[in-house]
């Protein structure tokens, strides 16, 4: 299970994350809705050790996090502009994880397959659409076998079937205990994903509820109601 | 206004000139890299002390004269009591010169390389190392290779200093050929000629690379 308890993050004296513990069960989603700059990406950065915390623990198994267990997608996906595709996932697996190239080939073309990109393995990044390197994002980052995935805003360069598409493959993951945190506002992904929502506002969380909470008893979730409906709640 | 029997004539002193002067440009080049490619690496990590001797090693290059900067090493050498032929000063003094110009392309390569992606390297494991190595380097070298090829033709001209040193190069040959026959338009045209022919073919092969590279980046 990976705890995260009590954690505060400021910077320049305003607190980005302000007192946030959030539980995440292997198998699980979590989504951090809010608006832009209520921290949701902050969080995920203080997960894939790009930031640190200023109070507050992350423990994954009862043990402090070990950062390494950690993949992360971003949103501009970041892959290695001057690297082909299977080299975005080979360079990894042989530099940082160990595993023989020949092996590592192996891995990602099983992998690049899994995501419908085998096609493209000899490409180079800027050569493919939005939804292609979404995909070998997350084949990156799945090479590397981690056990919580963060995924910032995965459908913000999307059009709503890929938007779907990337549910599905979200689903998949989380069938294989792979713990899934994602940082959005854009409520077409929640439509398609069984999750937990933690509705985000000025670095806290406001609300939590499961989707099926949601679908119940709107009423009583009524930031997270509001936000879904495009309002405003003070 | 050109006489073409001085060219026939005097032909093996400027051949002789054009291979030392390409001699100088080339390992003088190689120095600039070395020197460079280590000074831009280094200013690029900010570490305090080192950070600010290379900054002075460039304000000093950059802020004289590169004829006092030859002139300065080849004396200064022999001052110091070191054996240097006039010909390796050169080489150094030039290398070094190029070094700092090439520190600065280097840095401006490393900075140009999206912050997302060294994120990216750190989440999936990294090192520092691994990636200013696998990571950084490669996207540098393609994003500086026209200031560079600037450079290679600048490093190419600037050679002709070593002739303020005695070194027998390109321009001194032209001194020499113009002090037996006179004759300062041929010799200067035929000398200018040689530069402008060199310099456009390392800048066709440096367009050609680039281009080369940027297409494959792309496909």
């Amino acid at each position: 299970m990976l705890s995260i308890k009590n954690i505060t993050k400021k910077f320049h004296g305003k607190a980005i994350i302000n007192d946030v513990s959030i539980d995440v069960m292997p198998g699980q989603i979590v989504v951090l809705l809010g608006q832009s700059g209520v921290g949701k990406s902050t969080i995920l950065r203080v997960l894939s050790n790009l930031e640190q915390v200023d109070t507050g623990t992350i423990e994954l198994d009862g043990a402090s996090l070990d950062f390494k267990k950690v993949g992360m997608v971003f949103q501009d996906f970041n892959l290695f502009a001057h690297l082909t595709v299977l080299e975005n996932l080979t360079l990894p697996l042989v530099s940082v994880a160990h595993v023989q190239p020949d092996q590592a080939t192996k891995i990602a073309h099983e992998m690049l397959q899994r995501f419908n990109v085998a096609s493209k393995a000899s490409s180079y990044p800027m050569s493919l659409s939005g939804g292609q390197k979404q995909r070998v994002a997350l084949a990156r980052a799945l090479c590397m076998q981690p056990k919580v995935l963060c995924l910032d805003e995965p459908t913000s360069a999307l059009d709503p079937l890929l938007t779907s598409e990337v549910a599905n493959i979200i689903t998949q993951l989380a069938a294989q205990n792979i713990m899934i945190i994602i940082a959005t506002h854009d409520i077409g992904l929640l439509e398609n994903l069984s999750c937990i929502i933690y509705l985000m506002r000025d670095g806290k969380i406001v609300e939590r509820a499961t989707t099926d909470q949601l679908a119940q008893q709107p009423e009583s979730f009524k930031f997270i109601k509001h936000f879904m409906q495009g309002k405003v709640v003070v | 206004m050109i006489d073409i029997t001085i060219i026939q004539e005097y032909a093996p002193q400027f051949i002789a000139g054009i291979f030392l002067t390409l001699h100088i440009a080339i390992v003088s080049c190689c120095i600039g890299i070395i020197v460079g490619s280590f000074a831009g690496i280094l200013l690029s990590q900010r570490v305090g002390i080192v950070r600010w001797l290379i900054m002075g090693y460039v304000t000093i290059i950059r802020g004289t004269p590169m004829l006092i900067q030859v002139a300065a090493m080849y004396y200064m050498l022999k001052f110091a009591g070191y054996s240097i032929t006039a010909f390796w000063s050169a080489i150094i003094s030039i290398g070094l010169n190029s070094g700092a110009y090439m520190s600065q392309i280097v840095l401006t390569g490393i900075k140009s390389v999206a912050k997302g992606q060294l994120e990216a390297a750190k989440v999936l494991g990294f090192s520092r190392h691994q990636t200013m190595w696998y990571i950084v380097l490669p996207q540098a070298v393609r994003a500086v290779i026209p200031a560079f090829g600037n450079e290679l033709v600048t490093l190419v001209k600037d050679s002709s200093l070593a002739s303020t040193i005695g070194v027998y190069e390109l321009t001194k040959q032209g001194e020499i050929v113009m002090s037996q026959t006179f004759d300062a338009p041929t010799v200067y045209i035929v000398v200018g000629g040689i530069y402008l022919i060199i310099t456009t073919i390392l800048s066709l092969i440096v367009s050609w690379l680039d281009k080369k590279m940027q297409y494959h980046a792309q496909h």
